[in-house]
């Protein structure tokens, strides 16, 4: 463990926490029954699944996405800001210095990304109907992962502000499994789901128009 | 829009709940949602986008309407009895207990202002199964005799006579017979028949008893495309109702025990195939519901009749001349037809065959709105006015399309289709499929 301060061990026991966390939930999940499928398949679950994470997410595959579109784009361009800080995070906690002709274009993604973030807290706090189904816990989400942009910008520029990112980088994985953060795993069990039940239906991905039954 | 009767059963019910009533529904909640609904209701983002996709959120701006609104409820619950800081910090998470005014929300907006479509799911950021989780949240609101009377009266009749309209037997049978004798008119062939309780024919058929009762020229049409394609089928005299209410009630044993009377009836008379009449509920649950509900894998094939009438067309079993319907002619989907049942292009085909000018709605297929009658509604009479409001967005898609006639696979579409046809002054017919193909039937030479 040389090289290991504190801070990036608290950060592993954080992220460690957090995936077994993450784990025992989806046992927990699973414990609420899971049966065996008796009824005879009408397509293919795995094409459901391909089409699920493929053409299901595009606007064009989702009228939800098509009537939002800045919502949408925001949202994928915040997540894909996410998942580049949590990119970054790793060099961060490995030492490895990233080449500087990378800081600006980082920058810009995490800015971006960050500043999608607040657009869509802003969103939140004004529409009424987003108010209606809002509780703490998704704001305190947002205000998390958009701290966690904040210090992966002060980290590229500011020499010692590597420690305001470990930090906040701690704080987030304490936080994924407890509050609605814990999407980012259960997303990907739930659309798992969606395929298999839209594909073996028959139903996803859409059949050529006018084609025989 | 508020339910008008204050002062009923349900009311009556909702003011004697016991804390014994609450952990029965939350053990029959937790039963019910599995580890789909688990993991679905950790999945939620609040995102609120599937608003917009819903036929009720579309029609009015009450807050309860949006999806998002109704699997809020829904979470509140999971999260305060199933999570820790639910648990702990309830209002962090937004977590509540199942009290009476939770309970009493529960009911007015998960079985008042849902019709169980599926196109929030379909829609939904995630891929949320949000019919699932709704129909978890009937169950637990069944199990403590919270479901509006209505829809209960529905189930309790086909339970306890074998049908959803309680038709007595002998008039079930002096109806078929009757159906006969007009077959037999209709075809000029004396040997035509409307076999009951046939032993060894290929298929059982199914029908919505609706059509006995109210709309018996619509069986009459399916007898006359089966005796064209020279099909061997029979009706039986016990067991024919392809509807099941505890779909929309989440019942599980009950809604089994219906599905099972049929299968027990495919393998008492010994047919290859169980034949769904049209009806979208009856196809999503005896389709793909019914073996889960009985775990049981089924010995025989169960089909639409639409996916059978296509299968004739493309064989030649059936000859149509689709200039008996020269007027434009549209199709409503089904939602647990189509969306959450898988048969979308066999009725098309169909309608091409039949018809001169077949026009789509916009959406259509998959992404159809509903009309608004599924998931209870048309037996819910307490919410018609809401279901007639929600049904606007189906009559301005029909309005559109400028078709002087309605084809749709499903009887409780079509009496909320007739519905909204009045109450929009649409001016159009509304038939089922087989009506259509019936009408447009070239009879063998005799």
């Amino acid at each position: 463990m040389a090289g290991l301060d504190p801070l990036r061990l608290a950060v592993l026991a954080a992220a460690a926490w957090c995936l077994a966390a993450l784990v025992f939930q989806t046992v927990r999940a699973y414990r609420f029954g899971r049966h065996e499928i008796h009824s005879a398949a009408a397509g293919v679950s795995l094409k459901g699944i391909a089409y699920a994470f493929g053409p299901g997410m595009m606007p064009w595959g989702k009228e939800s996405a098509a009537r939002h579109l800045p919502t949408y784009l925001t949202g994928i361009g915040y997540h894909g800001a996410v998942f580049a800080a949590l990119g970054y995070l790793v060099t961060v906690m490995s030492r490895v210095a990233l080449p500087a002709e990378w800081r600006i274009p980082l920058t810009a993604v995490f800015a971006a990304g960050a500043a999608g973030g607040i657009g869509l807290l802003v969103k939140r706090a004004v529409k009424p109907v987003l108010r209606s189904i809002s509780c703490p816990d998704d704001f305190a989400a947002n205000v998390l992962v958009d701290l966690l942009l904040a210090a992966a910008i002060a980290s590229l520029w500011i020499p010692g502000a590597d420690t305001v990112l470990l930090a906040t980088a701690a704080l987030l994985f304490l936080y994924i499994p407890l509050g609605k953060i814990r999407h980012c795993f259960f997303f990907f069990y739930s659309r798992i789901l969606f395929g298999i039940f839209f594909g073996r239906r028959g139903v996803l991905p859409p059949r050529p128009r006018e084609s025989q039954p | 829009m508020t339910a008008e009767p204050t002062k009923d059963i349900l009311e009556e019910r909702l003011g004697r709940l016991t804390p014994a009533d609450i952990r029965k529904a939350v053990e029959t909640f937790r039963a019910a949602l599995g580890h789909q609904g688990a993991a679905d209701l950790n999945a939620c983002v609040h995102c609120g986008l599937c608003a917009d996709t819903c036929h009720y959120a579309l029609t009015s701006d009450e807050p309860e309407n949006p999806p998002a609104y109704k699997v809020n409820l829904v979470m509140a619950v999971f999260k305060r009895y199933f999570t820790r800081l639910g648990r702990t910090v309830p209002g962090w998470v937004g977590a509540r207990e199942l009290d009476e005014t939770l309970t009493r929300e529960w009911v007015d907006v998960l079985f008042g202002r849902c019709s169980l479509c599926g196109r929030c799911n379909l829609n939904c950021s995630v891929g949320l199964n949000i019919t699932a989780l709704i129909t978890a949240a009937r169950a637990a609101l069944t199990a403590i005799g919270l479901i509006p009377p209505e829809l209960q009266s529905t189930i309790t009749t086909a339970y306890t006579t074998g049908n959803n309209m309680g038709i007595a037997q002998n008039d079930w049978v002096e109806t078929v017979q009757w159906l006969e004798e007009e077959l037999q008119a209709e075809t000029g062939d004396p040997t035509a028949r409307m076999p009951l309780d046939l032993h060894g024919a290929r298929m059982l058929y199914t029908v919505n008893p609706r059509e006995p009762k109210f709309f018996p020229l619509s069986l009459l049409a399916a007898g006359k495309v089966f005796y064209a394609a020279g099909e061997s089928w029979t009706l039986a005299t016990d067991y024919y109702d392809v509807t099941n209410y505890g779909l929309y009630s989440g019942e599980a044993p009950v809604a089994g025990e219906l599905s099972d009377r049929l299968v027990r009836t495919v393998e008492r008379l010994g047919c290859q195939e169980l034949i769904l009449g049209e009806c979208g509920h009856g196809f999503n649950a005896n389709r793909w519901a019914a073996p889960e509900w009985l775990s049981k894998r089924y010995p025989f094939r169960v089909r639409s009749v639409l996916e059978l009438l296509a299968e004739y067309i493309r064989d030649g079993r059936i000859t149509l001349d689709p200039s008996k319907h020269t007027e434009p002619v549209t199709l409503h989907d089904p939602c647990n037809l189509v969306r959450l049942g898988g048969v979308v292009e066999a009725q098309r085909f169909v309608l091409r065959h039949a018809v001169q000018q077949f026009v789509e709605m916009t959406p259509n297929r998959e992404k159809n709105f509903c009309c608004g009658g599924g998931g209870g509604q048309l037996a819910m009479t307490r919410y018609a006015q809401r279901r007639l409001q929600a049904g606007r967005i189906k009559a301005d898609q029909i309005g559109a399309t400028a078709a002087k006639v309605v084809a749709t696979p499903c009887h409780n579409c079509m009496d909320q289709l007739s519905e909204l046809n009045k109450e929009y002054k649409l001016g159009v017919a509304i038939k089922t499929v087989c009506e259509l193909v019936a009408e447009a039937l070239v009879l063998p030479a005799q």
